[in-house]
């Protein structure tokens, strides 16, 4: 069974100092007017443009063998091949921030308005993001026990394209959770339209299971460890309720 | 001189209307759109570049600073054109197959074009043919190739191997950069150049042809 819902932006929105986090700018940097403006320009489009939708769908086990499979082009060891098969529920996910967004991208890069168009772009993808730790806690939620005090489940998600799942698992995604009755498209190169949309799995379990050494062959070439903000992330996640959201099954 | 100057600094100021002014200003004035580009835009963002470089300003300067330099290049092509006065060399840039992460690569393209490079952006998701046919047609001295994830990587070596099969890889040479990409690996799939981010492009480029 699937479930879409769309949220409203304020639920999701990034914060002023997030999005200048997320353009490279330390926290004691000074920020000039033109800067602000730009940040909060950029917030207004967000609000204005931004279409957040998503589906959502469980998987078993032996079903999700195959989507992350995919076209058998993983890398040999990767993390989330030994965390999936100790998870208590596997939910895949697809969501969108709708066409607007790129398209106002696009148009300020036309118009060598890069500042912006930069700007935006961040903005987007932390809502993105935002989204993405907002289906977490749905699933947290859902599967949360009678003592939550005493479950130690967390939930984070993992994408084809990220630590070894070979992008091309997109299209395994694709058949399970049909995300274009949501309005994503997949191109021969298994990349999305529209820009702003995401995929992958959030795998519900023990918190142990999502803890693993950067030790793996392409762990060396990645500056990003982007993985090791999620591990510190894990300490923090918490079962909330999200207030706003409209969930369809 | 003054009024070269003078573009130098609105170009690091990010002020677009005042630097298309002063271009303006610059050409009626019968200066040589070689000096207001080199002497004016390009010193402009050169210190822009350096700055950055040195953590001194951020990303959304660089960018303003971009802008207000296109303010005055898109007045002075017409010139270039006019009078055939060559440019330091083109480039190909783009993100490879696979890889929709442009970022970094607009950045790169942005500080190439302040350095008075002709930049051809192919955009993301490029196919290795389509690099090396660009580059071939246009008569291109450099490829830049762009990848943030380790999975698209090898995508980057098709170029490669595609320049080599052509036999073009003595006049074409390839630059790349990304978050995954390392020196190493530069060296381990053949390529010419590593740019480790996007005020090192600049650099990277001038090597490579000798500037």
């Amino acid at each position: 069974m699937t479930e879409t819902a769309r949220v409203p932006i304020e639920a999701i929105a990034p914060s002023f100092e997030d999005i200048l986090r997320g353009q490279g700018m330390p926290p004691q940097a000074i920020v000039k007017d033109r800067v602000r403006d730009l940040v909060e320009t950029s917030q207004a489009i967000l609000a204005a443009e931004a279409q957040p939708c998503s589906i959502t769908g469980d998987v078993s086990r032996a079903e999700f063998d195959g989507i992350f499979r995919g076209q058998g082009r993983n890398e040999a060891e990767a993390p989330l091949k030994d965390i999936y098969p100790r998870a208590r529920h596997l939910v895949l996910f697809a969501l969108t921030m709708g066409r607007g967004l790129g398209e106002r991208i696009e148009g300020f890069l036309e118009h060598n308005d890069f500042a912006l168009a930069a700007m935006l772009d961040t903005a987007a993808s932390l809502a993105v993001e935002n989204y993405v730790g907002l289906l977490e806690r749905r699933v947290a939620e859902r599967y949360a026990g009678n003592d939550a005090a005493a479950d130690d489940s967390v939930v984070l998600n993992y994408s084809p394209g990220y630590c070894g799942w070979h992008i091309s698992a997109q299209d395994q995604v694709f058949r399970y959770l049909d995300p274009r009755q949501i309005g994503i498209t997949l191109n021969e190169s298994q990349l999305m339209t529209p820009l702003k949309s995401a995929t992958g799995v959030l795998v519900h379990g023990p918190r142990a299971i999502h803890e693993f050494d950067i030790g793996f062959r392409f762990c060396r070439a990645c500056r990003d460890k982007t993985c090791l903000d999620r591990r510190d992330r894990l300490s923090s996640v918490k079962h909330t309720t999200l207030e706003g959201a409209a969930w369809t099954s | 001189m003054d009024v070269l100057k003078d573009i130098a600094e609105q170009v690091q100021l990010g002020d677009d209307e005042r630097v298309h002014a002063l271009t303006a200003q610059a050409i009626e004035q019968g200066m040589h759109p070689t000096a207001i580009l080199n002497d004016g835009l390009v010193a402009g963002m050169n210190v822009v570049g350096k700055l950055f470089k040195d953590h001194e300003i951020f990303l959304p300067d660089v960018l303003m600073a971009a802008k207000a330099m296109h303010a005055g290049l898109d007045q002075l092509k017409p010139l270039f054109a006019k009078e055939g006065i060559p440019t330091r060399g083109t480039i190909v840039i783009g993100t490879v197959k696979g890889d929709l992460h442009d970022l970094g690569k607009n950045l790169v393209g942005i500080m190439l074009k302040g350095a008075g490079f002709e930049v051809i952006d192919l955009g993301k998701d490029v196919a290795p043919e389509t690099f090396v046919e660009t580059a071939v047609k246009a008569n291109a001295r450099i490829i830049g190739m762009s990848a943030l994830l380790t999975t698209t990587m090898p995508a980057m070596k098709a170029v490669i191997d595609l320049l080599r099969q052509g036999n073009h890889q003595a006049r074409i040479k390839t630059m790349i950069g990304g978050a995954p990409i390392t020196k190493a690996y530069a060296d381990q799939i053949g390529a010419d150049a590593y740019a480790f981010d996007a005020a090192k492009s600049v650099d990277c480029a001038n090597a490579l042809l000798g500037g």
